[in-house]
């Protein structure tokens, strides 16, 4: 509660006069809604506002975000349930409506919207009606597709208040229904806008019935004639234009253009895409009416009326413009300086504070609106007074019927003149411009000055040279038509046009209509920052009376240079020179146009805006007349002074001729809003496509100068080629020339060549001879030498034949000799020869006889030799195969003892291993022998060497017959060993002790049973003596061989008494058997040994045999 | 010229190819019909290619100096071996050194003994090692071959080979081992001789017995094969090839006891491999064999 506490004082420190303080509060406002989320702030602000129409909780309130927009909306929706309040919320909800409020879709669901509806379908208040039509048209847009299920609705709330404005079932004053009218026209073109179908059969269901068919034909027909056919009511649907897709990409500022394009209405429509409508210039005669206040104000504070000083008051407001720019600029210093200023009624701030905000929809319109609004009461006041002529109309106040008068006068010379003064001013001139030349003279002097005036608000939100140029602009625009002078004069009177200066109004003269650009929207805005003038100082405007005159001089500002300029500088800033010039270019087109369709302009009916406007102006005329009357300081007076206190009842119907005014004016400012938004989507398009068309063009020079590089590049190539094949043709010329060289030195080598082969071919033939000559020449000197040689042997024969020749003659004379000699011994020999041929016969034969014999001997010896040479061929052979049959021998023998020595070594081994049997053996018997001496030691020392005797008697006895019972076939063996002695002694047969043929044997036996007697005495108790005695079994390979042995060696003996040897192995057991017995004999038996000395032979082989390897080593 | 005939030509291409040991049968048995026979060829047949199975024991005998190169006197001379070999078996029979339920390895231990004249005093004497190498040898020869006479001659025959041929050798193998396995594997010489089991791995096992009971007789059969054609140093690829086989293991293990153990009870599963991959070891690391006898 404390909070509540707290929310109440500061709602009323809310509008302290202190700025810090106020700023404070507003922002622990806003701190308040931030943090607090309930409701209950919201209401009180709306409480608040509802009792003090306090404009920082409207600000508040307006700026509400997301979270409270519900509770504001219940709280409206509450206090609109109630008739009471219901007007004041119409207008707070406006206000908040118009802001544009991120949760403005949900106003569609919010019941608010029921509530309203229900209010324009029920309510009976005009004004109500009309605020609440306006808030509706605003909302319409905002909420496009949302809204179509109260489509029917809305049409019934038109139908409703369209009826009304003909009926006029409450009988309110008039001037309540011309805003009515134009409210309802406005919901007309926004409903037709944008629900073509659906509202086109409505109209055609409703108004085809009879009892609403003279409204249709009062009212709605009028208005029908104000719009062009809708493309949609072509193309689209009843469903189509409900479609949410048509609407998703269209913003509000869209919607709005959207509607204002099937508008004829030069006050609604919009041109953008090239509609040239014949009524376009209309909408010139309705803002030249906008823009008359603010002139009218410069006018006023100059108080300087008429078109007296035509000349002198532009240049006066322009140069008061500057002056009052600084307050324009600045939102703050325009409230500060408006509040001193109200006692004047009238500041010059108040006005461009209104006139100011457009551009920028934040704080600046809810503050101007503010601060204009305080003004604005207060002039409505003086001029309600100042009008204070009732002119007997039948509504309840008089000054509306007085302006409704006015409006009614006023429409005709405005529907008039306007067309007849543009075409004057085009040089197409009627008659009836003519003569009202002079008059229009003096018109659009004063429009010059309106002008002026008009642009001054914009200038706000520009620069000041703006506005001198549109001041420029429009005076040259009437001194083109009129006075030359004028225009001289005005473009002199600037000293402030720059640069910029020039072309604007060349622009401006040359275009007539700016359609195209987004100057178009500007012409919107202008239109909609008048209209707060318009409310403003309606009632005080009436200075300039000749309101209707204005219509064409204002119409060619708007046309023409009016708003261009406005635009032109930003062109310059911002665009290149292209956009420049292509703005230029289609201003120009556009004019042609324009001028083209200028001649219907006189046919268009008067819209109820129009209308409207008139009444307006009417009041404006009628208070500044009133006003004029008076004198100005003493405006409180002037009350009294008029007629005393108003009566209540007028002043309740003035008082709501301003909140309608107002809420025109907002209405028509939430337009001028939408249309500067939607100004710089185009003016960015524009921006592109100039950066575009730039680029285009730089591109275009960048391929004009590649292509003059590449001509250029083809000239030098060509000379380059040139030069090459120049080039080409020396090289070949040079070549050729070498060529011929190379063949010409060829054959000079070919020439020299063969010459050389033919003086070679003579060498050789010279060479060829040479050699010839030698060979000649050797057999030449053979030749020679061989003759010599024949001469020399010829000599020497010679010498030899002349020796010989002297030994001829010698022997010649020997044989000579020797003749006669031998006739000497012929004779003597024929005496001798007769005795000795018989002895040479003789020799002869015997001789021949010796020869025979001689060669027969030497055939024989001949074939001895042969005989003897085959022999010895023979041999050899044979020698030959003994040697082969040898070394086969030796192999074989090799073999053989290779083979033996396998054998031998198979043996050898067995050999060895017998030999280590042995060697086991005796190391048994050693090993037992020493155990039986060990024992037998130890017996002696027991046993008594007296009782020896005996013990060893019959231990020998049991121990022989133990022996001969375990191993007889041992003893067999044994005996077949002692055998040998045996019967050699047998043989000898000695008479020994016994008669029987053991006897032999017996000594044998003893001293063999003497050898085991020691041992018997040494080990007695064993028995194992025998088994060692008994070793070389008969099975055996040592009995055997031993057996073989003794055999051979008493071979002779042995087969004598073969017979007894098995005999006496069976005595022998009977004899050992008595071996003890014959143990005492013992000592005889040597006798026997050395009385056969055989047996001693024998036993010694006996011993050889028992010593195994003895034996052995004799017999191998 | 008859023997070459007698060969198949493609003999040559089988070892070419990769066969081994396709003709080798027929080789043996043409060697062998040779009176007289050449016992250098036979060892060098031995040592190049595994004998057959059924020419084993001939072989061994021939090479062992059991019997005579000629086939005239193998009757007579095996009839001398039985003949000694019974001899020698009754005089133990009769000291008493056997009797009929000594287990037939005994009896050719003591044979042996008596014939080496090491025949102990008494049969409570404990066995000397080269006993115990006898033993094992003869225990692994046993089971090869089914006549004990043959099987005595071949043991004996062999343990005297290894004792005379062989001694010198036989001592310096654990030194050519490390070296071998230095050159196969060095990772495991380092994890052995860190293990400090260098010297104590089973060197009497594999050198002394020659792998007697270490491996089982079909893969020791081609051990020793080699061993009685005279390469002894076969032993020590087929220790290098065993540690490489156990290479993993041994790895794992850490003590010398532990390796030493594990060595001597080895798997019996894949001896043959390691049989096969220790001759083709010893083949690559001594030249053709016929060479490095």
């Amino acid at each position: 509660m404390a909070q509540q506490g707290n929310v109440g004082e500061l709602l009323s420190m809310l509008d302290s006069p202190v700025l810090g303080v106020l700023e404070d509060i507003t922002a622990a406002f806003k701190d308040n809604l931030i943090c607090d989320r309930g409701p209950m702030l919201v209401n009180n602000l709306v409480d608040y506002y509802l009792e003090t129409n306090s404009q920082q909780a409207l600000h508040i309130l307006s700026t509400l975000q997301e979270p409270h927009d519900k509770h504001l909306l219940d709280k409206i929706n509450e206090y609109m349930g109630k008739a009471a309040t219901r007007l004041p919320t119409l207008s707070l909800l406006g206000h908040v409506i118009r802001r544009q409020p991120s949760w403005k879709h949900k106003l569609s669901q919010a019941p608010l919207l029921l509530s309203l509806l229900k209010c324009l379908k029920t309510d009976t208040d005009v004004v109500v009606l009309t605020t609440g039509v306006l808030v509706l048209i605003t909302m319409l847009p905002m909420i496009p597709q949302s809204g179509k299920q109260y489509l029917h609705d809305f049409f019934g709330i038109f139908g409703r208040l369209s009826a009304w404005c003909l009926q006029n079932p409450g009988h309110v004053a008039e001037i309540y229904l011309v805003h009515l009218h134009a409210s309802v026209y406005a919901l007309f073109h926004r409903l037709y806008g944008m629900y073509p179908c659906n509202f086109v059969s409505f109209l055609r269901s409703h108004y085809s019935m009879k009892e609403n068919l003279e409204t249709f034909e009062e009212v709605v027909k009028p208005m029908m004639e104000h719009v062009r056919i809708h493309p949609e009511l072509v193309t689209g649907s009843k469903d189509h234009e409900l479609d949410p897709r048509r609407w998703k990409r269209l913003e509000t500022h869209d919607v709005v253009i959207e509607c204002a394009k099937i508008s004829l209405d030069p006050a609604e429509a919009s041109y953008e895409d090239g509609y040239y409508s014949v009524s376009r210039k209309l909408c010139t005669s309705s803002k030249h009416h906008q823009t008359d206040p603010s002139a009218s104000y410069y006018i006023d504070t100059q108080s300087s009326y008429g078109t007296s000083t035509p000349y002198s008051t532009p240049r006066l407001t322009l140069s008061q413009m500057p002056g009052q720019l600084p307050q324009i600029l600045s939102p703050q210093s325009i409230r500060l300086s408006t509040e001193p200023q109200q006692v004047t009624i009238w500041s010059p701030s108040a006005v461009c504070g209104m006139t100011t905000p457009p551009t920028s929809p934040g704080i600046v319109p809810s503050e101007s609106s503010q601060s204009s609004s305080q003004p604005y009461s207060k002039a409505f006041g003086t001029s309600a007074g100042g009008k204070g002529t009732p002119l007997g109309t039948p509504a309840t106040s008089p000054p509306p019927c007085t302006s409704d008068d006015f409006v009614h006068i006023s429409l005709p010379s405005a529907a008039a003149t306007p067309p007849k003064k543009f075409l004057g001013g085009l040089s197409f001139e009627d008659s009836a411009e003519k003569d009202r030349e002079e008059d229009a003279i003096s018109k659009e002097i004063s429009e010059i000055t309106t002008d002026a005036e008009h642009m001054v608000p914009r200038g706000g939100f520009d620069s000041p040279f703006y506005r001198t140029n549109e001041s420029l602009s429009g005076s040259q625009k009437k001194t083109h038509s009129v006075v030359s002078t004028v225009q001289g004069h005005s473009q002199t009177s600037e000293p402030l046009t720059s640069s910029l200066d020039k072309p604007g109004p060349e622009s401006a003269r040359e275009t007539p209509k700016q359609t195209f650009t987004p100057i178009d929207k500007p012409c919107g805005g202008s239109g909609e920052s008048p209209a707060g003038n318009r409310e403003g100082t309606s009632g005080e405007t009436s200075i300039l009376t000749p309101s209707p005159c204005k219509v064409p001089a204002q119409r060619r500002v708007v046309f023409g240079s009016g708003q261009p300029p406005q635009y032109e500088h930003l062109f310059e800033v911002a665009l290149p020179k292209t956009a420049y010039l292509f703005v230029g270019k289609k201003t120009e087109e556009l004019l042609k146009k324009a001028k083209g369709t200028q001649d219907d302009d006189c046919m268009s009916s008067t819209s109820p805006v129009e209308v409207l406007d008139r009444l307006i102006q009417q009041g404006a005329d009628a208070h500044t007349k009133e006003l004029n009357k008076l004198s100005l300081p003493s405006k409180s007076a002037d009350w009294t002074h008029f007629g005393g206190s108003p009566p209540s009842d007028e002043i309740h119907t003035l008082r709501n001729q301003l909140l309608l005014l107002h809420n025109q004016l907002l209405y028509e400012r939430f337009k001028r809003q939408q249309h500067a938004l939607r100004n710089r989507r185009l003016l960015r398009k524009v921006i592109k496509a100039t950066a575009l068309e730039e680029h285009n063009a730089a591109m275009k020079d960048q391929l004009k100068l590649q292509e003059k590089e590449i001509q250029a590049l083809k000239l030098s190539l060509q000379k380059e080629q040139a030069r090459y094949h120049q080039f080409q043709e020396e090289h070949e010329n040079i070549v050729a020339q070498l060529h011929s060289q190379i063949r010409q030195l060829q054959h000079d080598r070919e020439e020299f060549y063969n010459q050389s082969q033919e003086l070679q071919t003579k060498l050789e033939d010279c060479r060829n001879m040479i050699a010839d000559l030698r060979l000649e020449l050797k057999k030449a000197n053979n030749k020679v030498c061989h003759t010599e040689l024949l001469l020399s042997q010829v000599s020497q024969k010679l010498s030899n034949s002349e020796s010989v020749q002297q030994q001829m003659e010698f022997l010649n004379r020997q044989l000579l000799v020797l003749g006669e000699v031998n006739e000497l011994y012929l004779e003597q020999l024929q005496h001798k020869h007769t005795d000795t041929t018989k002895e040479v016969e003789m020799l002869n034969a015997a001789f021949r006889k010796e020869l025979e014999k001689a060669k027969l001997c030497v055939q024989q010896q001949s074939q001895r030799l042969d005989a003897s040479q085959k022999r010895i061929a023979e041999l050899e052979s044979q020698l030959a195969k003994k040697d082969h049959l040898f070394l086969e021998q030796k192999k074989y023998l090799e073999d053989v003892k290779i083979q033996a020595r396998g054998q031998l070594q198979a043996v050898e081994s067995r050999y060895k291993a017998q030999k280590r049997i042995t060697q086991a053996f005796e190391l048994e018997i050693l090993d037992l022998f020493g155990r039986l001496e060990k024992s037998s030691l130890l017996k002696k020392l027991e046993d008594d060497k007296t009782e020896a005797a005996e013990a060893a008697e019959e231990r020998l006895d049991c121990g022989n017959e133990d022996a001969v019972a375990g191993y007889s076939e041992e003893t067999i063996g044994r005996n077949g060993e002692t055998k040998p002695p045996s019967t050699r002694g047998s043989s000898s047969s000695k008479g020994g002790s016994s008669s029987e043929l053991s006897t032999p044997e017996k000594p044998q036996n003893q001293r063999f049973s003497s050898r085991w007697e020691t041992s018997m005495l040494l080990e007695p108790s064993t028995t194992l003596p025998l088994t060692v005695g008994s070793l070389p079994s008969s099975k055996s390979f040592l009995g055997m061989k031993a057996r073989e042995l003794f055999r051979n060696k008493s071979e002779s003996q042995c087969d004598e008494e073969g017979v007894t040897i098995n005999r006496l192995s069976d005595a022998l057991k009977t004899e050992l058997c008595k071996d003890p017995s014959m143990e005492t004999k013992a000592p005889p038996s040597p006798d026997n040994l050395s009385l056969s000395p055989k047996i001693q032979e024998s036993s010694v082989g006996q011993l050889h045999i028992m010593d195994y390897n003895e034996t052995h080593h004799d017999h191998s | 010229m008859a023997d070459d005939s007698q060969r198949n030509f493609r003999s040559v291409y089988y070892e070419k190819v990769g066969f081994r040991g396709v003709e080798e049968k027929k080789s043996l048995e043409i060697l062998l019909k040779d009176d007289r026979l050449d016992i250098e060829k036979l060892c060098t047949f031995s040592q190049r290619f595994p004998l057959p199975s059924m020419y084993r024991i001939l072989v061994w005998k021939v090479l062992l100096g059991i019997i005579p190169p000629h086939h005239e006197s193998h009757a007579l001379v095996m009839k001398y071996r039985k003949e000694q070999y019974w001899d020698i078996h009754h005089a133990l029979h009769v000291i008493r050194f056997i009797n009929d339920s000594t287990p037939q390895v005994d009896v050719f231990l003591r044979i042996h003994q008596l014939e080496s004249g090491k025949l102990p005093r008494s049969l409570a004497f404990p066995l000397e090692p080269e006993d115990e190498v006898f033993l094992a040898i003869a225990k692994a020869m046993e089971e090869m071959v089914e006549d004990p006479i043959e099987c005595y001659w071949l043991v004996s025959c062999f343990v005297n080979q290894l004792n005379s041929k062989h001694k010198d050798s036989l001592q310096q193998l654990p030194k050519i081992l490390e070296q071998y396995l230095n050159i196969e594997d060095n990772r495991l010489l380092m994890h052995l001789k860190a293990c400090a089991a260098m010297s104590k791995l089973p060197y009497d096992l594999w050198f002394k017995k020659c792998f007697a009971g270490c491996l089982p007789e079909s893969s020791l059969q081609r051990v020793w094969d080699k061993v009685i054609s005279g390469s002894c140093k076969i032993l020590v690829f087929v220790a290098v090839e065993i540690l490489l086989t156990f290479k993993m293991k041994i790895i794992a293990l850490n003590t010398a006891e532990k390796i030493t153990q594990f060595l001597e009870n080895i798997p019996q599963d894949n001896t043959d491999a390691i049989v096969s991959k220790a001759v083709d070891l010893w083949r690559t690391h001594c030249g053709t064999p016929a060479h490095s006898v």
